[in-house]
This record gives C-alpha cells, sequence and structure tokens, in this order.
C-alpha cells in the first residue's frame, strides 16, 4: 500500500499521475529492452513506499494498453529454450488455474496424446491472481503453466516468472484471430498465447424477469432499480463493478485516474447498495440458473456454461445475455502462459499448441463456456453449429468489439489503492 | 529432595502447553504485528514485514483507525452492525441453551450423557456444510419455502438468501449454540439438588428459586458462554459470505478477509485485526479476573 488512501489524493497528484502514466509508460517500453533488469529482489528493497514515497510507475514497469502496446524485454538468461527438443518424458506438467476454467476432458485426451512419454497432468487451482502470483513468487510448487489476465503480465516479466516462448512449438497460432497474434500486451507474443475472450454484461433468467433489460435506455440502470431489490448481485471484482458504474455514467475511460470521475462512481455505487441491495459474488453461473439471483452483472461465458446448472424442469432457453451490442463495453481476455520455475519447458510448450488446437479449443469451450479467438469458430456460425442456444447469441464475442471495447488495465499504484478504497467502501455496506 | 523434584515436575508438565502457545499463538501474532506496521513490495503488492519493532511504520494503522474515526468513517457501520449481531446473537442463544441445559441437566437423569451428545451431534459436521444445508433450505425453491407456502398453495415468495440481516443473526445463531449449550449444561449440573430441594422447603416459588440460586449458580457458565460464542463471532465472515453475499450485512470479519485479499492491504487487515484484539481483550480480562476471585472465594 502506498500510504494514499488515509490521506485523500489532491486531485493535482492524481492528474500528474495520470498525465505521467501513458507518455512515462511509452518512454520506459521504448528503453526497457536496453536496460539491465533488477527483478523482484529490487523491488523489496524498495519496501519504503509504504510511508508514502511517491512510486510513479514502480521499477519502471510500462503499463500496456491498445493506445501503448508493449513489446516485454527478455530478461538475461531467460532466452526461449531450443527448437527440435524432445518432451520431457515421465514429466508431470502442473497446470495452475482458476477452478472449473478447464476441461477435464481436455486434460485426460492430452496425457493420452503424450502417452509415449509418459505424461501426468497435475492441476492446481488459485482463488484469484494476486494469490497466484504470491505462490508462483513462494516458489514452492514447480508449477509448469498457467492462465492469467494482462494486468499482471508486467510484473510477471519483471520478477522473472515467466518464459519467452519458441515458436516453432506452437504452429496452431495459426488459427487464433488476427489480433492476437501481435496483442497489444505482449507485442509479437513472446511471451503468452490467448486463452479465452470475454464481454462482462448482465445475465438474467426470463421467466424470473420477464422485462427485456437489453431494450432500456440504459440496461445498466437495471442496477439501481429498487424494483429487483434483493434478487440482483454484481461481481465480486472491484474493477468490473467500478468500471460498469462509470460506463452507466456516460463515461468511457474505465481505468480512469479522475477523482471527480471515480468519486461520482463511488456515490453511485452507494446509492445502488440502498436502492437495490445487491450481493456481490462470481457465482452467478450457478446462481441465475438455479434461480437464487434472478439477474446478475456476469461474464459472458457464465450464462453459457450456466446452461449446465438449469434445476430439473427449468428450460435453459429462460436464460438471457447482454452487453453492449455494439461491443462498447468491459470486453477483456485472458492468456496462458509458461512459467520459468517450471521442470518441463518443452512439454509445456507442446501443451500450449494443443490448447491452440481447434478440436481440443471446441471441447473445451463446450465445457468451460468461453469462447476462444480462433478463425474456425467464426462468430456467425457459433449459434448455427450449436455452441450456442439463440437465446444466448449475445454472448458471442465478436473481432471487431476489440477495437471498440474497454478494457480493463493495470493502473499505476496509487490510483488502484483508490479503487481498492472505494471498493472497500462499498463492500462495507457503508 | 522431594521437594525439588516437585519444584521441576510442574513447570516440565506444563512446558507442551507453553510450547504450543509459543509457536502457534505467540509468534503468529508477532508476525501479525511486524505485517501491520510492516512495507508493502511496490510491484508484487505483498507485505514486507518489519520485524525491528523500532522501524515499524504506522501508516497501515493510521488507514484503518481513520476509516473507524476519521471523517469518511466507512468501516464503523460494519463494526456497529457486527455488535449488533453478536448481541442479538448471544441472546438468542442464551435463551435457547438455558432450558435445554437446565432440562438436561436436572431431569434427564442416567440420560443426559446421552442426551448431550445427542444434542451437540448435529455440529460434529463442519460449520461450512452446516452453512450450505441452509443454503438449500433457504433456496426460493428449498424446503422452508415449500412448507411456508404449503407447497406452493398459499402465494408467498420470500427470498431468504437476498442479503437478509435476520438470515445472517439466525446463522450466527445455528452455528454457536452448542459452545453456548455445553459450558451452561456444566454450570447447571454443578447445582447441587439439595440446594434447589432447600430453597423449595423455605418457600420460594418457582421464579425466586430461579431467581435467587439457579442463576447467581450458573452465572459463570453463562459468562463463559457469552465469551466463548461472541469472541469467534466477532471474527466471522463465513456466515455472511455464504448466507448473504451482501454487502448490507458486512461484519468485521469481512473488513479482515477482504483487505487480506485485496493487494497491497495485508497491513491493513493486521491492523484492523489488533483493533479488534485490543476491544476484546477488555472482557477476556475482566472474565479471567472474576474467575480468579471466584477461586479465591472458594
Amino acid at each position: 500500500m502506498s500510504g494514499s488512501p488515509h490521506r485523500p489524493v489532491s486531485r493535482r497528484r492524481l492528474l500528474q499521475t495520470s498525465a505521467l502514466a501513458l507518455p512515462g509508460a511509452w518512454a520506459l517500453a521504448a528503453c526497457a529492452r536496453d536496460q539491465p533488469l533488477s527483478g523482484p529482489t529490487g523491488a523489496s528493497s524498495a519496501g519504503g513506499s509504504a510511508s508514502g514515497s511517491a512510486a510513479p510507475t514502480p521499477a519502471g514497469i510500462p503499463i500496456a494498453s491498445p493506445q501503448n502496446p508493449v513489446k516485454w524485454p527478455i530478461n538475461p538468461g531467460n532466452e526461449p529454450i531450443a527448437s527440435g527438443l524432445e518432451p520431457e518424458a515421465n514429466a508431470t506438467l502442473r497446470i495452475y488455474n482458476y477452478p472449473d476454467y478447464l476441461d477435464k476432458a481436455v486434460i485426460k485426451d492430452f496425457q493420452k496424446e503424450y502417452a509415449d512419454y509418459n505424461v501426468t497432468v497435475e492441476v492446481s487451482t488459485f482463488n484469484d491472481y494476486p494469490e497466484a502470483l504470491t505462490k508462483i513468487r513462494g516458489g514452492s510448487s514447480p508449477y509448469d503453466v498457467t492462465f492469467m489476465s494482462y494486468n499482471y503480465i508486467g510484473r510477471l516479466v519483471y520478477g522473472d516468472l515467466i518464459r519467452p516462448l519458441n515458436h516453432d512449438y506452437i504452429d496452431n497460432i495459426a488459427d487464433v484471430w488476427e489480433e492476437f497474434q501481435n496483442p497489444w500486451y505482449d507485442l509479437e507474443w513472446q511471451y503468452t498465447v490467448p486463452y479465452v475472450i470475454y464481454t462482462t454484461g448482465i445475465g438474467w433468467r426470463s421467466d424470473l424477469i420477464p422485462e427485456d433489460i437489453g431494450a432500456r435506455p440504459d440496461p445498466y440502470d437495471v442496477f439501481w432499480d429498487t424494483k429487483y431489490a434483493g434478487e440482483i448481485a454484481v461481481l465480486d471484482d472491484d474493477r468490473e463493478v467500478i468500471g460498469m458504474t462509470i460506463l452507466r455514467d456516460g463515461g468511457t475511460d474505465v481505468n480512469t485516474a479522475d477523482p471527480a470521475v471515480l468519486g461520482a462512481a463511488r456515490d453511485a455505487m452507494l446509492e445502488m447498495l440502498s436502492l437495490s441491495q445487491p450481493r456481490v459474488t462470481i457465482s452467478g453461473y450457478t446462481d441465475i440458473p438455479e434461480g437464487v439471483l434472478s439477474l446478475s452483472q456476469c461474464w459472458s461465458g457464465d450464462m453459457i456454461t450456466g446452461q449446465n446448472y438449469m434445476p430439473d424442469g427449468v428450460d435453459p432457453s429462460v436464460l438471457r445475455y447482454w452487453s453492449p451490442p455494439d461491443g462498447r463495453g468491459l470486453l477483456n481476455n485472458d492468456f496462458i502462459c509458461v512459467l520459468k520455475g517450471g521442470e518441463n519447458p518443452v512439454l509445456s510448450h507442446h501443451f500450449l499448441n494443443y490448447m491452440l488446437g481447434t478440436e481440443v479449443s471446441l471441447k473445451n469451450f463446450s465445457w468451460v463456456g468461453y469462447q476462444p479467438p480462433l478463425r474456425s469458430l467464426t462468430p456467425e456460425s457459433m449459434v448455427a453449429d450449436g455452441y450456442l442456444p439463440e437465446n444466448l447469441s449475445a454472448a458471442v464475442v465478436k473481432p471487431e468489439w476489440f477495437q471498440v471495447g474497454y478494457p480493463v488495465l493495470e493502473l499505476p499504484p496509487e490510483v488502484e489503492a483508490e479503487y481498492q478504497a472505494i471498493w472497500q467502501q462499498f463492500k462495507a455496506g457503508a | 529432595m522431594g521437594d525439588r523434584s516437585t519444584r521441576f515436575l510442574w513447570p516440565i508438565l506444563g512446558l507442551p502447553a507453553m510450547v504450543w502457545i509459543a509457536l502457534f499463538f505467540l509468534i503468529p501474532l508477532y508476525v501479525v504485528f511486524c505485517v501491520a506496521f510492516g512495507a508493502v513490495d511496490p510491484i508484487f503488492r505483498t507485505p514486507i514485514p518489519i520485524w525491528n519493532p523500532l522501524e515499524w511504520q504506522f501508516t497501515q494503522v493510521q488507514v484503518v483507525w481513520d476509516r473507524l474515526f476519521g471523517p469518511n468513517n466507512f468501516y464503523l457501520p460494519a463494526v456497529l452492525r457486527t455488535f449488533l449481531y453478536v448481541a442479538i446473537a448471544v441472546v438468542a442463544c442464551l435463551l435457547i441453551a438455558f432450558p435445554v441445559a437446565y432440562f438436561t441437566a436436572r431431569y434427564a437423569g442416567k440420560y443426559r450423557g446421552l442426551v448431550l451428545a445427542l444434542l451437540v451431534a448435529p455440529f460434529f459436521i463442519s460449520y461450512m456444510m452446516r452453512m450450505l444445508a441452509w443454503i438449500n433450505l433457504l433456496q426460493p425453491d428449498g424446503l422452508v419455502n415449500s412448507i411456508i407456502t404449503l407447497g406452493g398453495v398459499v402465494p408467498l415468495d420470500i427470498n431468504w438468501l437476498s442479503g437478509n440481516p435476520y438470515v445472517v443473526v439466525m446463522g450466527l445463531i445455528y452455528g454457536y449454540v452448542p459452545y453456548m449449550l455445553l459450558p451452561l449444561f456444566a454450570a447447571l449440573d454443578r447445582i447441587s439438588p439439595s440446594l434447589i430441594e432447600a430453597a423449595r422447603d423455605l418457600g420460594a416459588s418457582g421464579f425466586d428459586l430461579f431467581r435467587r440460586v439457579i442463576l447467581p449458580m450458573s452465572l459463570p457458565g453463562i459468562v463463559a458462554g457469552t465469551l466463548l460464542i461472541s469472541l469467534p463471532m466477532m471474527g466471522d465472515y463465513f456466515t455472511s459470505d455464504m448466507l448473504s453475499k451482501s454487502p448490507n450485512t458486512a461484519m468485521i470479519g469481512n473488513l479482515i478477509n477482504l483487505s487480506i485479499a485485496t493487494p497491497g492491504q495485508s497491513g491493513q487487515a493486521g491492523a484492523l485485526l489488533i483493533l479488534v484484539l485490543l476491544v476484546l481483550l477488555v472482557p477476556m480480562v475482566l472474565y479471567t479476573r472474576s474467575n480468579a476471585k471466584a477461586e479465591v472465594r472458594s
């Protein structure tokens, strides 16, 4: 904690930070390749920041964004593996992931496919990224592969925690949408391959809420509607709820450092608490099908996978999903990467390639409900091919939305502290 | 010689317990202090404990203090809410457990061991499983609603799990009532029947008997039970998380849990914990002192 929450950060200070962040990050990114890297050891010696000293972007980690694409440095001694190596035999591939975020059948198939090498796959799970990052850094378990979001990639690279990829092992990238073959968060996909893409929107059961939420002038208003008090929920994720509130108030910058915008968002969220008494949970994918919630802010994959959680006698066709149909909403993706601490780097490369394979990807998609950005899976054909029912066609993520959508970006620590303070006030119910 | 051997006997017997307390209470508590008064890694936002008390920083404690008593004291409602929930739950536990403990102690005769075991048996199941069971019972199409609506005949639509404070307090009561029952039973069981008979012989009515004999004599059990359940309830986050998930029923435990889960805020979690500890220390000290006095008297 940079110590900012107890002193209100002055408007000028915040503006300075936000103004510095982008060009500063750009400059740092440009020269980062020539800089010697201190890694996490250099960072921990700067622990005094808790006393309140200014730390714009600690140790100069650039913040990637669509306007500021970043090519990450390759740290000395962390070069990609050589081409043409055989996968490690008798290996245990350790995967570290969210629960329910990877089809077990896909894992079994992988073990079968690599039976010649006598491969075992072991999946461990984390609850959230901060926990994952802490354990990966701790190094007590030699995880090979992990699934992450791009607001952690800077820390993964600068902490020397991930391996750059040798593209020779990953032919299946050819089937990935073009923008993900050179993504802004990892130019030239040096460290990552994309996993799934998703929007953040609203999911509901049409038999419990007959209203067409998407037909409202501003569908987000439903969270401020006393009519649904006690029946609804927002995601247990500070950035998603604050971002949604900013969009509802007519803003477009969901990563803003503007104290006026953030203050207005906080007030609106507190108003939401008193008007609709939302619950705060990420279990909408089971709670909506089961009718515990009638409506919830959720990710597009939630309603698709929610079809598997319908109680007896309720038709999955009652599930609905809405996100801005022009793509101007919260839009994100996760990636897969190879961890430096892993014992099986070659096998890990094979696993990444395997996950990008069309058949595997589709099989995994039909189980986790989250869409992979593959050319062979065109948004137009997803309903026709039966991956999605007609009532959930709005959960399809379209490639062109990545030109206009709003990704949730990493924040400078001081700004992040502001977001966290708002979230804590919201969750304290005050 | 005999004197010398007994002089060492008791400290040696006490040693394992002291080592246990040092390893699993004092040292962890010191770590909490070092985190609360420590620094934060600026990149990974993980806590960096400061082991030397002379270098402790008070930033995190200040943050928590301001949120409790500063101009924007948004922690305070959750704290007051916690005290209210705990007070109601303790009184309810007492009202439920006292008659049960009394009748078990006085009238269950030779079966009271069995009766007591049966009363406590459901609580051998883990707290989480019992709360999950309540979620099932209280769901919109759960057993509770189908009983209330007589199987759907009465058109009542109650969503118990919609962040309802009564449900959270009910969860607390249900979760902690056995811990009230056991000390009460122990206290009531110790009351000699001849004392009760004597009170009756001297003309005490039922109410007088309760007020002047049973209640004063069961007071240590009441105090012990109250402390035993209110201390863990103060730090309980699970009940609200499972049965409500709404910020409107957030308790102190939820604030601590959220701080632990938020990068860079472990120190604030530590600071909150220390503040709760300090507040709870007061009744603990009063209790041990009154106990010590009672022992001297007897």
